[in-house]
């Protein structure tokens, strides 16, 4: 297990600066350039040319690379293009408010996913179980710009319960997560029913039934446990793709994430920030991989890595 | 985001809201102000990140929006285009133009306790030469600012500049402390304003909210009325809408144009409309045949339906008909270039544009529906656009394409990202590809000298400077130096009235309809004004605290 960890740990590095690498050459093969963009439109040569001295886009490729690879390795993120800030310190709050959203939003889907896929599983083939699967199928097939719209004109703008998001109090909570965990509940329910389902019709659940065992002790302690290795997996991918941000979620709800700042940086060709941001992205995917292998061996006992 | 706009209005569209509403004149002021209350906290939802807060390197207009709270410059300008005495109460100018003096206020102290005076000036401006801050092209032929006593600071230039005065009343322009700047360097101001102005800045969460305090001190007796303004980064379209609605928000910008209807129909809020100083406009890249002919110019100019574009996809709110080729209302100098009784310039005349293509030899032949030149070659033409705007320019472009096909020219369109849109039209002669490209050209300073010198002058083909037609008018660059050069505003203004009947005449571009601006604010407020140059001063606003109670807005 240890051995896992560390491996795991030290594999991380080689992968961030695969991931900058690439990045920095995505961004140099890309059209665009930066210092066109902070000048503006109509702006005289020699201000584009001013910029280009002054933030250095001018120096071979190399050397900007070189420059920039020896930042990262003594932990220095560079400043961004725009805001002249830190990238580490434009990211750090940014990557909090994210986490906040993803932790809230996932442990719901989590538990709605497990209570509804559980339950539509027992109740295979009946009604119930149709009832849960065209929900969740609604639910899939809303995107999170018409549900979360809907619900802040709902409750923000008519009845005037709830603000419209922020992170000013607790309040500004309630819709961002709930609007962005049904959506993965609706995704993870229908997988959840599915791998209950194939559990459910193992031989042993069929042993445990004929000699009497409750059916909700059926479903609970014979069938899950076993179902839980692919549940984990994916609650763990969803996780991790929420960290990410969404950058849908975190625009209307007017949520100052990862993901929106991604993609602001990506379209004012803000390479430092982009580059930090992405190097982050990859890094937490990396933990939370490394977080559903350690539980994979408490979940299931065969499991051992040493 | 933007991607999802259309989504979103459409959205709007189906639930009700009607989008064809006439075109509104413009109103500046819809309630009467009455008697100023004090106190009270004022919310701003504003739509970008404001990134640095230093002006020496920020060029966003949002930052500039967010420093009128806090900054000031010498000049300002005001809602009738007048530069007005700021912090320099007078001005005079040489005989021989090179000279300007300014009278600084006295009694006025930045928010560290500092003194404002003269060497404050000089230092800003001095030190904006030395270290190349972005405006200094804007100074062009600054050489230095001297002091000549403790309230009176002069400018020196190489040769006379005429757009000193307007430049100097762009917002990047403000004096901030000198101690604040020496002491803690550019990277600590890129979040730290350090002004003159009625607010002193208070917190700062990147990406979420700014919030300024009242200045005791202000140098205005018994300003500002407000105790707190708080500035709310809001990037979506219609959560901006919904929170003025909810009264989460006291005032917005940059409203949805399928939005307005509804809102204007809500009586606790006032959507006010004007136009801005940016024209829509498709270069014609003039090395290109038959583009070189002024005649096929102008009959481009003519195929358009400027009417039909600002109501489809501005939805009647959110363009204006353009009086005069590039200069809107807002800038400076402007003078109303339109033939008596016509709604815009080039009105839209379908027949004149078939008639002047066909004098310039282009009939339709064959009867394809595509006109052919005298060889039976036909007129077609590549148009490119950028499609990641908030803008709608894709949606221009695909009007222009059809209003051109309706004249007989075959136009196929190219959608570009953004950033790569702009470096593809950033290119010389001998290296530009398009052979039409829709960009919008805004001037930030509301002043003509900008597009003069920097967009229909013959020495400032791209990439040197932004005429990327490649267009070349031994007339219109005479006009371009004279008036560049003429510091009477009087003579200056004939100058530009004449380069402006010059474009009529050669029409380089095409001219297209002028994007305007909307300001939303709750009736409450009281005193908050639009200006045209994308700003929108609340500094001197008040809250009506009895009306807001009634209107069920607690906080």
């Amino acid at each position: 297990m240890l051995r896992l960890v560390l491996g795991r740990l030290l594999f991380m590095v080689p992968a961030g600066l695969l991931v900058v690498t690439f990045l920095f050459g995505l961004f140099h093969f890309i059209p665009g350039d930066p210092a066109l963009l902070l000048a503006g439109d109509n702006a005289p040569a020699e201000v584009v040319e001013g910029i280009r001295e002054a933030y250095g886009f001018d120096r071979p490729l190399l050397v900007q690379y070189a420059t920039y690879m020896a930042k990262v390795l003594r932990g220095d993120l560079g400043v961004s293009n725009y805001s002249r800030e830190p990238v580490a310190s434009l990211i750090f709050p940014r990557v909090l408010n994210t986490a906040q959203l993803a932790f809230w939003s996932t442990g719901l889907a989590m538990i709605v996913s497990l209570i509804l896929g559980c339950t539509s599983a027992m109740f295979w083939g009946t009604k119930i179980d149709k009832v849960v699967t065209v929900v969740a199928l609604l639910g899939i097939c809303t995107p999170v710009f018409v549900s979360g719209l809907f619900a802040i004109f709902v409750f923000s703008v008519h009845f005037g319960l709830l603000p419209t998001g922020g992170l000013a109090s607790w309040r500004g909570f309630i819709l961002p997560v709930i609007t962005l965990g049904a959506f993965e509940a609706a995704v993870l329910t229908r997988m959840v029913r599915s791998t209950m389902v194939d559990a459910l019709g193992q031989g042993y659940i069929q042993t445990a039934r004929a000699k009497g065992v409750a059916e909700i002790a059926v479903v609970f302690k014979h069938a899950l446990p076993n179902a839980l290795l692919p549940i984990i997996t994916l609650f763990g991918l969803g996780f991790g793709a929420t960290l990410g941000g969404s950058v849908v979620t975190e625009t209307i709800f007017t949520w100052p994430g990862l993901g929106r700042m991604m993609v602001d940086s990506i379209l004012t060709r803000d390479l430092p920030v982009t580059q930090g941001a992405l190097l982050l992205f990859a890094l937490m995917f990396i933990a939370v991989n490394l977080i559903v292998d350690v539980l994979y061996a408490y979940v299931d006992p065969r499991i051992t890595y040493d | 985001m933007d991607r999802l706009l259309p989504f979103i209005a459409l959205g709007l569209l189906l639930t009700g809201c009607n989008a064809t509403q006439p075109q509104d004149v413009a109103s500046t002021n819809p309630t009467p102000d009455g008697e100023p209350q004090y106190g009270g906290e004022l919310i701003y939802a504003m739509a970008a990140e404001t990134y640095s807060l230093f002006p020496g390197r920020q060029p966003s207009s949002t930052a500039h929006d967010a420093w009128l709270y806090a900054m000031e410059g010498l000049v300002e300008i005001n809602e009738d285009n007048e530069i007005i005495p700021w912090l320099a109460t007078a001005w005079e100018i040489s005989d021989d133009g090179r000279k300007t003096t300014f009278t600084l206020r006295e009694r006025v102290a930045f928010h560290d306790g500092t003194p404002f005076n003269a060497e404050a000036v000089a230092f800003v401006f001095n030190e904006a030469l030395a270290k190349n801050f972005i405006y200094v092209h804007m100074l062009e032929g600054l050489e230095e600012v001297t002091v000549d006593d403790a309230f009176t600071v002069t400018f020196h230039f190489e040769k006379p500049f005429a757009a000193l005065l307007s430049n100097l009343s762009h917002r990047s322009m403000v004096i901030f402390s000198p101690r604040a700047y020496r002491e803690n360097g550019e990277e600590w101001m890129a979040t730290n304003l350090v002004g003159t102005g009625p607010f002193i800045q208070d917190e700062q969460v990147r990406g979420e909210y700014l919030k300024f305090l009242k200045n005791d001190d202000y140098w205005q007796q018994g300003k500002p009325y407000l105790d707190r303004v708080t500035i709310r980064i809001v990037p979506d379209m219609s959560i901006r809408s919904a929170m003025l609605e909810a009264g989460e928000a006291d005032r917005t910008v940059l409203i949805n144009d399928f939005d307005i209807p509804r809102l204007r129909a809500d009586p606790r809020i006032n959507v006010r409309v004007i136009p801005s100083t940016r024209q829509y406009y498709v270069v014609l890249n003039h090395t290109v045949a038959p583009l070189d002919n002024p005649v096929v110019r102008r009959a481009f100019n003519y195929a358009m339906d400027k009417e039909g574009i600002v109501q489809s996809v501005f939805a009647g709110t959110g363009a204006f008909l353009s009086k005069a080729p590039v200069l809107s209302e807002g800038v400076v100098a402007f003078t109303d270039m339109r033939r008596p009784g016509e709604k815009t310039i080039f009105a839209y005349d379908p027949d004149r544009a078939r008639e002047l293509l066909g004098s310039a030899g282009f009939v339709d032949r064959d009867g394809d529906g595509v006109v052919e030149d005298g060889d039976g070659s036909p007129l077609r033409l590549s148009l490119w656009s950028p499609r990641a705007s908030a803008k709608s320019d894709d949606k221009v472009a695909q009007l222009v394409q059809s209003m051109l096909s309706e004249v007989g020219v075959a136009v196929e369109i190219r959608f570009w990202e953004n950033s790569a849109f702009g470096s593809a039209t950033n290119l010389g002669p001998e290296d530009a590809q398009y052979e039409m490209a829709l960009l919008s050209w805004g001037i930030p300073t509301a002043d003509p000298d900008e597009p003069m010198m920097m967009m229909t002058y013959s020495k400032a083909w791209k990439p040197i400077g932004a005429n990327r037609m490649f267009y070349a008018s031994e007339e219109v660059d005479r006009l371009t130096l004279l008036a560049h050069h003429e510091v009477d505003p009087a003579l200056r203004k004939e100058y530009v009235r004449l380069w402006t009947e010059e474009l009529l005449e050669d029409a380089p571009i095409i001219f297209l309809p002028t994007l305007a601006l909307n300001l939303g604010t709750r009736s409450y407020v009281h005193g908050d004004r639009i200006l045209a140059i994308d700003q929108y001063p609340a500094r001197f606003a008040w809250i009506d605290r009895a009306e807001m109670e009634r209107q069920g807005v607690r906080r």
